[in-house]
């Protein structure tokens, strides 16, 4: 996992970035990148072409509607591949022209599967540090892979998202922190962040259920950081499956890039990714 | 007896002044010549007669001497304001007029107001149009740093206001309302379809529907197991789901420009607020001026338009380019500074400018637009609009030099035009002369109340006149300026207050009485009139300066006379290369000219050479040959097109008083010729012409002329002897071959007597006469000078008719009358038919 490598200092690991027919946010594109600098790894990008859209193609009712609605037509399976093929082109065309301006090496994989399964084999494939990037924003039908990312992909390490509100993924860097023995990784990893653009700041998010338990893991993260100029110590109270709080606070912020942990209070490891995820305008980044 | 005519053989050098002649014998010797004295010869100063001994003791004088005409022209034109009644100074270079003009400009425009400022501002409706804003004395600098101010503010509380959290609030609860509307619609749409296990999914291009079971799509290969009645109901479920969602879809455009729209509005009411909040200042402080009011609110109206601007970084999309720390070099803002023209630095100025352009070339006379490189293209903006001189001077007066403005391509026409509209309009050059048509900027004219005084000669002024139908009426009032003043009591003393302001302003050692008596007798000089001063201020403070030197140099506390005379000597010096050389192929005989002896038909003539600012006279001999003839005088120098008009005439003189003086009864039967000796240049002037009388009157009498003399002057058909110019040069040349061949008593010149006012002789000449080693005589007739030059008397017209016998008339007349009857013995062959008036190479009777 990136983010453990990144403890043991590690060069190792791999950002799997998620295309699908849908069209990518280049955010969503630029944040994968950043994060595949941040730990010096290069970027698979898989293109799945999901198998449905083949299957569905060969119903002799299947029509498909233009994304504008006024115009709609046969669906056949011809139609597909050759979409599948000239967007799979584009998204070579462009992902490689970003990766060659970061000199971030990247290859691109296509593959004709479920999602989530394509996303698993190809995890698991590489070993065991992927961290899983999405390329499209999470919305409604996000969910079902969001749903299952943690779980059904277990090479996954770590996930990178940006919401349908996403404006930026540069500026201020969070670590997001619900527990403290979560602390140090969270932190170690958006200092790695942090290291490609140290003009920026860099602000260690305190989130607790209440007050006293923020003023604690103040006082011990204080204690285990000492002195550092460079670091902003910010704590808030969060109530428990309240992401719009938590997203609130970090907007205030201008958080550029949000790193936090999987399986907390704002996303805990049976909610859902989305709320949290829909309402930043910055990639959030985490960590299994 | 002063010359004796010892043979009468012509063109033999006879045995000198001192040989008897037998003529002579016969009581027609010519009175002894009475040379000028001393007291004539120059003008002198006594320095006690000036009543000062130091120039420190004189209050120096401001502005000119002896210009009173001028002066009156000049403040005649300065004050009538009619744009026509511009002024054309002429006069001699170096003559001080412009900084006397200056000065008296400089009085008048003390009395008046500036104009005010003007600027140039961004017309934002025609970018092509900047338009001009006049604005009270002072204000427009403030202005322009007021916008820029403005602009600094808005870059710090136009990004601070999007991203407030008022700002953000309410842009997100429009996107939240559109967008939940639609997501909403779209997730119910959804929620429906899997009601009906019908899937929608998403293409590369747009959305599918298809039949699940248990949340999966069914294979087509089992759904078309299914009965055709299922079947059919699914395809019709999935049908209208797909209207549905067409309708959806079709919502999204509409609803995103309702939101746009909204979001617009948002966008505008907030930028509104932030620019009216930077820009009300700069409108509260011009509140009295429309104009700036106007442009207040049209670049607030842009700048909400613009305030992208603002929250947009420059560079590279991604790059984190931070925007330059000075707004005013932001391209971005441009377009809402201000570019300030005339900007007078307090609105408490006073006076009317007084703008001199030293180089009047069109744009610096007009003003331009400057065009700068971008991306291999040549750009421009309002902001490189630049004021020309007429911008400066705009509500005073403009000095300018016509010579060079002559010379300055398009520069004379384009102020014509400008005068002419009473507005200064910025054009290309190129653009007047119609040459080329590209879209550039056409800033709005600014009117024009401007007084323009013109430098020049007289030669441009005349020229001017002459062959520009436009001059005579744009530049109503001529002053001009002398080139000398007379010569008084006063105007001594005027001088030397003039001296003593070259003394203060170049902060020379002051000038004692010594020195200024001097200095006023080189102003004389100067002037080449011993009854005037020169005021050719440039030369005077050039000897002033220079006498300052060698005083200094000799350890003196002032400048003294031997300073003065110093500073002329050594100018002259380091000037007279060319006078020594021409001395020198005299006296190496390698030009002939003899200073002692006699020749008949031989003479010596003076002319002058003018080398720059340095003149001197060089003798030159001229010689006469006569014989029977059909009536012929060969002027040589024209025959070989070396002689000008002047002298031409000079020549055809001659011939109308040989004529008249000799010929009444007789036709004259005479060819000669005349020639300037070893003159390998040209020879123009009618100053020789008395030369070439007494050298032809020689030849005709044989009787000799004395070498001794040289002569200078012009002649009328009366004989009568008349003025010439450079008489002291040509005295001083002569002089100066005489000291090095030896003076012998009995050299000097012959000069018309009109000059004798204008003798302002060097002192060495003058001691020269002094002490009897050298002569100048004037003379009013060729009689008088042919009596000096021959001994003999020139003989007056008896009662019967005749001059008397051994008079140098009567010599001549029966030489012509012999030629004649020896041409009636030739049967009149040869003879003319008359007397023709002719001049040189025509034929005579």
């Amino acid at each position: 996992m990136i983010a453990h490598v990144a403890e043991a200092g590690e060069g190792r690991g791999r950002v799997v970035l998620h295309l699908t027919s849908g069209p990518p946010n280049r955010l969503a594109l630029l944040a994968a990148i950043k994060v595949a600098q941040a730990f010096q790894s290069e970027i698979e990008s898989l293109f799945v072409e999901d198998a449905k859209l083949f299957d569905i193609a060969g119903f002799p009712f299947a029509r498909e509607i233009s994304l504008s609605g006024r115009r709609s037509k046969a669906l056949t399976l011809a139609d597909v591949e050759r979409q599948m093929r000239s967007r799979a082109a584009a998204l070579a065309d462009e992902l490689g022209a970003l990766a060659r301006g970061s000199e971030v090496p990247m290859h691109m994989t296509i593959v004709r599967d479920e999602p989530v399964n394509a996303l698993a084999s190809a995890c698991d494939r590489h070993g065991p540090w992927n961290v899983v990037a999405l390329a499209e924003p999470v919305t409604a039908s996000s969910d079902p892979l969001l749903d299952r990312i943690f779980t059904a992909v277990p090479g996954t390490t770590g996930l990178v998202v940006v919401g349908p509100k996403v404006r930026r993924c540069d500026g201020r860097i969070v670590a997001f922190v619900e527990d403290i023995a979560d602390f140090d990784a969270v932190l170690r990893t958006a200092r790695r962040l942090h290291a490609l653009s140290p003009d920026a700041r860099l602000t260690l998010l305190l989130a607790a259920d209440t007050d006293r338990e923020a003023a604690i893991m103040d006082d011990q993260a204080r204690l285990a950081i000492g002195a550092d100029d460079t670091l902003e110590i910010v704590r808030a109270r969060v109530e428990r499956h309240a992401p719009a709080v938590a997203a609130e606070i970090i907007r205030r912020l201008g958080a550029g890039f949000v790193v936090g942990r999987f399986g907390g209070l704002v996303v805990p490891s049976d909610g859902c990714l989305r709320r949290l995820a829909s309402v930043l305008d910055c990639p959030l980044f985490l960590m299994r | 007896m002063f010359f004796k005519r010892n043979q009468r053989d012509t063109g033999k050098a006879t045995a000198g002044a001192g040989a008897e002649s037998p003529v002579a014998a016969k009581g027609t010797d010519a009175a002894r010549p009475v040379p000028l004295p001393v007291s004539e010869l120059r003008r002198t100063v006594e320095p006690s007669s000036l009543g000062f001994a130091s120039t420190a003791e004189l209050e120096p004088i401001s502005g000119l001497i002896g210009q009173e005409r001028a002066l009156k022209a000049i403040e005649f034109g300065a004050g009538m304001r009619n744009r026509d009644f511009n002024i054309f100074v002429l006069g001699p270079p170096a003559s001080g007029k412009s900084t006397a003009v200056r000065q008296f400009l400089a009085r008048k425009a003390a009395e008046a107001k500036p104009l005010g400022d003007w600027v140039y501002v961004n017309n934002f409706e025609d970018g092509n149009h900047p338009l001009a804003i006049r604005l009270p004395n002072g204000r427009g600098k403030p202005l322009a740093a007021a916008m820029i101010a403005a602009i600094d503010e808005m870059r710090s509380t136009l990004p601070a206001a999007f991203e407030s959290e008022d700002y953000q609030a309410r842009r997100r609860a429009i996107e939240e309302e559109f967008r939940s509307g639609q997501d909403e619609a779209f997730e119910a749409l959804n929620r429906k379809a899997q009601d009906q296990n019908i899937a929608i999914v998403r293409t590369p291009t747009g959305f599918v529907m298809a039949p699940t079971h248990e949340g999966k799509i069914v294979k087509p290969e089992v759904f078309n197991t299914l009965p055709e009645a299922m079947r059919k109901e699914v395809e019709s479920r999935i049908e209208a789901l797909q209207k549905e969602l067409e309708h959806i879809l079709e919502r999204v455009p509409k609803s995103d420009k309702v939101r746009r729209q909204r979001t617009s509005e948002l966008n505008t009411e907030t930028a509104t607020v932030v620019v009216r909040e930077a820009l009300d200042d700069v409108a509260a402080a011009y509140a009295g001026e429309p104009s700036v009011i106007a442009f207040l609110e049209a670049a607030g109206k842009d700048l909400v338009r613009n305030f992208g601007l603002f929250l947009a970084q420059s560079g590279e999309e991604g790059e984190a380019v931070k925007p330059p720390t000075d707004p005013a070099r932001d391209p971005r803002f441009r377009r809402y500074q201000v570019n300030v023209m005339v900007g007078n630095e307090n609105g408490d100025a006073t006076g009317a400018p007084i703008h001199e352009e030293l180089n009047p070339t069109y744009g610096n006379l007009i003003g331009r637009v400057e065009h700068i490189a971008h991306m291999g293209a040549l750009v421009t903006d309002f902001l490189l609009i630049k004021p020309g001189a007429l911008h400066h001077a705009n509500g005073g007066y403009l000095l300018v030099d016509a010579r060079k403005l002559l010379l300055s391509p398009f520069a004379w026409e384009a102020l014509k035009r400008t005068l002419k509209a009473g507005e200064i309009r910025i054009e290309h050059p190129s653009e007047m002369a119609g040459v080329i048509s590209t879209q550039s900027l056409d800033p709005e004219p600014i009117p024009l109340d401007v007084k323009v005084v013109l430098f020049g000669g007289r030669d441009i002024y005349y020229l001017l006149v002459q062959h520009d139908p436009d001059f005579a009426g744009l530049f109503k009032v001529q002053a001009d300026f002398d080139d000398s003043i007379e010569r008084s009591s006063d105007n001594n003393l005027a001088y030397a207050r003039l001296i003593a302001s070259i003394v203060r302003e170049h902060k020379l050692l002051p000038a004692n009485a010594a020195a200024v008596a001097r200095l006023i007798e080189e102003g004389a000089r100067l002037a080449d009139d011993r009854e005037k001063l020169s005021i050719e201020i440039g030369r005077l403070a050039d000897i002033v300066r220079e006498a300052d030197y060698w005083a200094r140099q000799a350890g003196k506390s002032e400048i003294d006379r031997e300073a003065v005379m110093r500073a002329i000597d050594e100018h002259v010096q380091r000037s007279d290369r060319m006078r020594d050389k021409s001395q020198e192929v005299i006296t190496r005989a390698i030009v002939l000219v003899d200073v002692d002896g006699a020749k008949v038909g031989q003479i010596n003539g003076l002319s002058v050479l003018q080398l720059g600012s340095f003149a001197f006279g060089r003798p030159t001999r001229i010689t006469a040959r006569v014989r029977m003839g059909p009536g012929r005088v060969v002027d040589i120098e024209r025959e070989v097109n070396l002689g000008g008009p002047l002298h031409s005439k000079g020549v055809m003189i001659l011939w109308g008083y040989l004529a008249g003086l000799y010929a009444q009864d007789v036709p004259l039967a005479l060819s000669a010729s005349l020639v300037f000796e070893q003159s390998y240049g040209g020879v123009d002037g009618d100053s020789a012409s008395s030369a070439e009388l007494y050298a032809l009157l020689s030849a005709l009498s044989e009787l000799p002329i004395a070498q001794s003399f040289a002569v200078t002057g012009s002649v009328n058909q009366w004989g009568e002897v008349q003025a010439i110019g450079g008489v002291n040069e040509k005295i001083e040349g002569f002089f100066d071959l005489c000291v090095w061949r030896g003076l012998t008593g009995k050299q000097g010149v012959l000069v018309p007597a009109a000059n004798v006012q204008h003798l302002m002789l060097r002192e060495d000449v003058v001691e020269a006469v002094r002490a009897g080693k050298f002569a100048i005589h004037a003379v009013s007739s060729i009689d008088q000078g042919i009596e000096i030059l021959t001994g003999i008397k020139a003989g007056v017209r008896g009662a019967d008719g005749s001059f008397p016998e051994g008079t140098v008339n009567r010599l001549v007349e029966d030489k012509l009358r012999a030629f004649a009857e020896r041409a009636r013995a030739f049967g009149g062959r040869g003879a003319a038919a008359g007397d023709g008036g002719g001049g040189a190479g025509d034929r005579m009777s």
